[in-house]
């Protein structure tokens, strides 16, 4: 870390690349990287809210944002995602509600890589023509044969084969290790509305730093790139479907630009006052997250059900020993005894329930792994 | 920003690899050749050695000179019942090749109005249909789908001689003049155009299907038990599935081939499907189809539900059927367009055409032969007689003493079998004559 520029020097490189003045911040806790605004006051990791994010020295990548995809989501929308997540939850832990969710709601934006290339080589593929057949339905009734003709669309494979020296542009590649997490908790992005980059569009979000460099993401991007060249050389052929396709290339001139997605997080604490993140797609406002039951409120509740079921057994008692001189006191007693059974059945619920609620929320982490830039 | 450089083995254009038009600036797109062979220019068949006109001989299985000798096979795959099919695409039409990939030419018969190929050379021929020699040269159909495959002759000229002889011995009524040869000189060997198709039919019937049930009732106007017979009528529905293989559609239908005969000298066996290769046809006539695809898939279409209809029925356990209706869907319809090889004879007797046919695979003989008329009214008369006979002798003997029953009797049995027989000869000999 020795040749690591001092601050100054570290907030003009990125303001160079990025327009405004951001500082790289890290969490101690999960390692994350983030850049943010040099104004914003001391915050807590938006991404494991076990740690606060602190200034650091670390020489961030030259690899400039190129797209950006804004937020959509507001804060009515925002607050609104929430009352309906929490609705169903019954027994829900005392922090889990709409208007502290809200409060702690982190704005982020996370990256994709932007791949250019330029791809030299040759290929070959099976390549699918779509063409029509005529078929043919004949009814029978009432003596006389009706023909019906139909028309059936199938596809022609035929092998193709070429040469490629063609400029692949904007290949989204993973920038996280924990992309495929992210996609299944953010629950994918239209891109449509994408603009490209300008500071203005950043707001108060937060930035988090890719974790994987270009020489690691490039196993990833390159089935990515040959597929992009596989519809390349499909549409070159002509063809409307492609299968079986290979290519042998060298790629050359690589530019690696960052694509920036909008997301919120935040969190609430359980029983055991241990955050749990939510993430909110700030395109389409997919929330996902555990939303786990509260043991502890099921616990009271189950134990003052039990009491009750316990006073109900007593009273049953006093009419078993009343019944003696006083026989119809039996059947109330009976009546109780049994009030009393159904009651402390009925305890057991709020008891068993969120344990088993709770159950179902697992694998809905936002994962906290290690991070290191 | 790192290079990732994958070392490039050096490429070749495969063989059977041509460049193809690309959508795309900066991507060369190369497809598999297409085969020429059906856009063949017009080739001479001559032979290399002496240079004169060849054929394709049968007993050789090749193109062979007759005057030196010279004997080239033919390269053609067998291809058997495996032999490409094709879909009904709706570009079909536009995009088969045309013509016939030969120098042939087109003779249209005055008389009949047939259009026949012939090889190039051949200025006239006698006309296989009605044995006109006006015959006059048209431009050739271009507008033809080529034929992809054909069976090959496989019974000689020299063999049909055999045939023919054996097939004219047959029958006595016919005339003792009509000699073997005069037909046999007449034959020709002719590629006549068929279709073959394809299908599978999924069909689904729905039907009032009646049950027999037999039920005891108290007939109170006989005062006694007795049974009877009801139908029960049930709405019932079923599946059934059909596969088509190699339905055969002329496609000769509307010119003066005799289909009849040409229903007779089947089957053809499809194992002994070639290539299409234009050496099969140098010296011999083929005919290009009259038939359209359309057409003869709707001939094709008709026969088929109405075997699926007759499928339907045998999956209905009785015999009562009302309100019967069923649908018939097609699938994987596939056709092609072949050539089979016919001797063709067409000969004339007493001013009548009688048309004569040879499976040039499997030497069936069908045909036309003229009927000698006079020994058929005379055999007509020897069957009547004897009826006649006995009836006169026994009508004299009814009215002297009445014991003449027993010959009128046996007269009129006799009578009435020579009546029937003579029916049966009488349509035989029409028939014979194609006059039926």
């Amino acid at each position: 870390m020795s040749d690591i520029p001092p601050q100054a020097a570290i907030i003009k490189e990125t303001e160079k690349l990025w327009g405004t003045d951001l500082i790289p911040v890290g969490c101690p806790h999960c390692q994350r990287v983030f850049l943010m605004p040099a104004w914003a006051g001391e915050t807590s990791c938006p991404l494991c809210r076990q740690g606060k994010l602190q200034p650091q020295d670390v020489r961030m990548r030259p690899a400039e944002p190129e797209k950006l995809l804004p937020f959509r989501i507001t804060k009515a929308d925002l607050e609104n995602i929430y009352d309906a997540f929490i609705s169903p939850v019954w027994l829900k832990p005392e922090d889990f509600k709409p208007d502290r969710l809200l409060r702690r709601t982190q704005p982020i934006f996370w990256p994709l890589w932007l791949v250019d290339t330029l791809a030299t080589g040759h290929w070959q593929m099976e390549a699918g023509f779509d063409y029509q057949v005529q078929s043919t339905k004949e009814t029978y009734a009432n003596g006389q044969w009706i023909s019906r003709k139909q028309i059936e669309g199938r596809v022609r494979w035929e092998p193709r084969l070429g040469k490629v020296n063609t400029q692949v542009e904007n290949v989204s590649v993973p920038a996280l290790e924990e992309h495929e997490n992210r996609k299944a908790l953010t629950g994918g992005y239209h891109h449509k509305s994408a603009q490209v980059f300008s500071p203005k569009l950043l707001g108060e979000a937060i930035l988090e730093a890719p974790d994987l460099p270009p020489e690691d993401a490039w196993p990833t991007a390159l089935p990515l790139i040959k597929n992009r060249l596989a519809a390349v050389c499909a549409r070159a052929a002509g063809a409307g479907h492609q299968r079986n396709f290979a290519v042998k290339a060298s790629y050359q001139d690589q530019h690696w630009t960052q694509y920036l997605l909008p997301m919120f997080t935040t969190y609430y604490l359980d029983d055991d006052a241990q955050p749990h993140i939510l993430v909110v797609n700030g395109e389409t406002g997919s929330i996902q997250g555990p939303r786990l039951a509260s043991r502890k409120k099921g616990n009271q509740i189950g134990l003052i059900i039990a009491a009750s079921a316990a006073g109900l057994f007593l009273l049953a008692l006093i009419g078993l020993i009343l019944s003696m001189v006083f026989p119809p006191a039996g059947l109330i007693a009976a009546v109780l005894g049994f009030l009393g059974l159904i009651v402390g059945g009925a305890a057991l619920i709020p008891l068993i329930w969120p344990a088993q609620w709770n159950r179902k929320q697992r694998g809905l982490h936002l994962v906290t792994g290690r991070h290191t830039q | 920003m790192a290079q990732h450089i994958t070392p490039l083995s050096t490429w070749k254009l495969p063989e059977g690899f041509q460049r193809v038009d690309s959508q795309v600036p900066g991507v060369e797109v190369f497809a598999p050749v297409v085969e020429t062979a059906m856009e063949d220019q017009p080739t001479s068949f001559t032979c290399p050695h002496c240079g004169a006109n060849v054929a394709y001989d049968v007993s050789a299985g090749g193109i062979a000179c007759e005057y030196c000798g010279y004997i080239a096979p033919v390269r053609a795959e067998q291809v058997g019942r495996s032999a490409d099919e094709f879909e009904f695409t709706l570009e079909t039409l536009s995009h088969a090749a045309h013509g016939w990939g030969t120098e042939r030419q087109m003779l249209s018969c005055e008389s009949c109005g047939a259009r026949i190929s012939i090889p190039a050379g051949v200025l006239s021929s006698s006309c296989p249909f009605c044995a006109s020699n006006q015959v006059n040269l048209t431009a050739g159909m271009d507008e033809n789908l080529r034929p992809r495959f054909l069976i090959p002759f496989k019974i000689t000229r020299e063999r049909t001689r055999g045939l023919t002889e054996n097939w004219l011995g047959k029958g006595w009524f016919h005339p003792n003049q009509l000699a073997a040869s005069t037909v046999t000189k007449k034959l020709t060997g002719v590629y006549l155009p068929y279709w073959t198709f394809d299908t599978r039919v999924h069909a689904q019937w729905r039907a009032q299907v009646g049950y027999e049930h037999t039920e005891r009732h108290y007939n109170a106007r006989e005062k006694r038990w007795e049974t009877r017979t009801k139908i029960v009528w049930r709405w019932e529905s079923g599946r059934v599935e059909l596969g088509i293989d190699d339905f055969l559609v002329s496609g000769s239908m509307g010119t003066p081939i005799n289909q009849s005969i040409l229903s007779k000298i089947r089957p053809f066996d499809f194992s002994d499907l070639v290539a299409y290769e234009p050496d099969y046809l140098v010296g011999w006539q083929a005919q290009a189809y009259e038939t359209p695809l359309t057409d003869a898939w709707e001939i094709c279409k008709k026969a088929v539900r109405e075997q699926a209809k007759e499928a339907c029925y045998q999956d209905i356990p009785t015999h009562h059927v009302r309100n019967f209706s069923m649908s018939a869907d097609f699938e994987e319809e596939t056709w092609r367009y072949i050539l089979l090889p016919i001797y063709l004879a067409a000969y004339k007797y007493e001013n009548d055409i009688f048309q004569m046919m040879i499976n040039g695979q499997t030497g069936a003989v069908a045909g036309h032969k003229p009927v000698a008329w006079c020994k058929v009214w005379l055999a007509i008369a020897g069957m009547l007689s004897p009826g006649l006979l006995l009836g006169m002798i026994g009508l004299p003997l009814m009215l002297l003493d009445g014991a003449g029953i027993v010959p009128i009797m046996i007269g009129i049995f006799l009578f009435i079998l020579g009546v029937v027989l003579s029916v049966i000869v009488y349509n035989k000999a029409r028939q014979s004559e194609g006059k039926s």
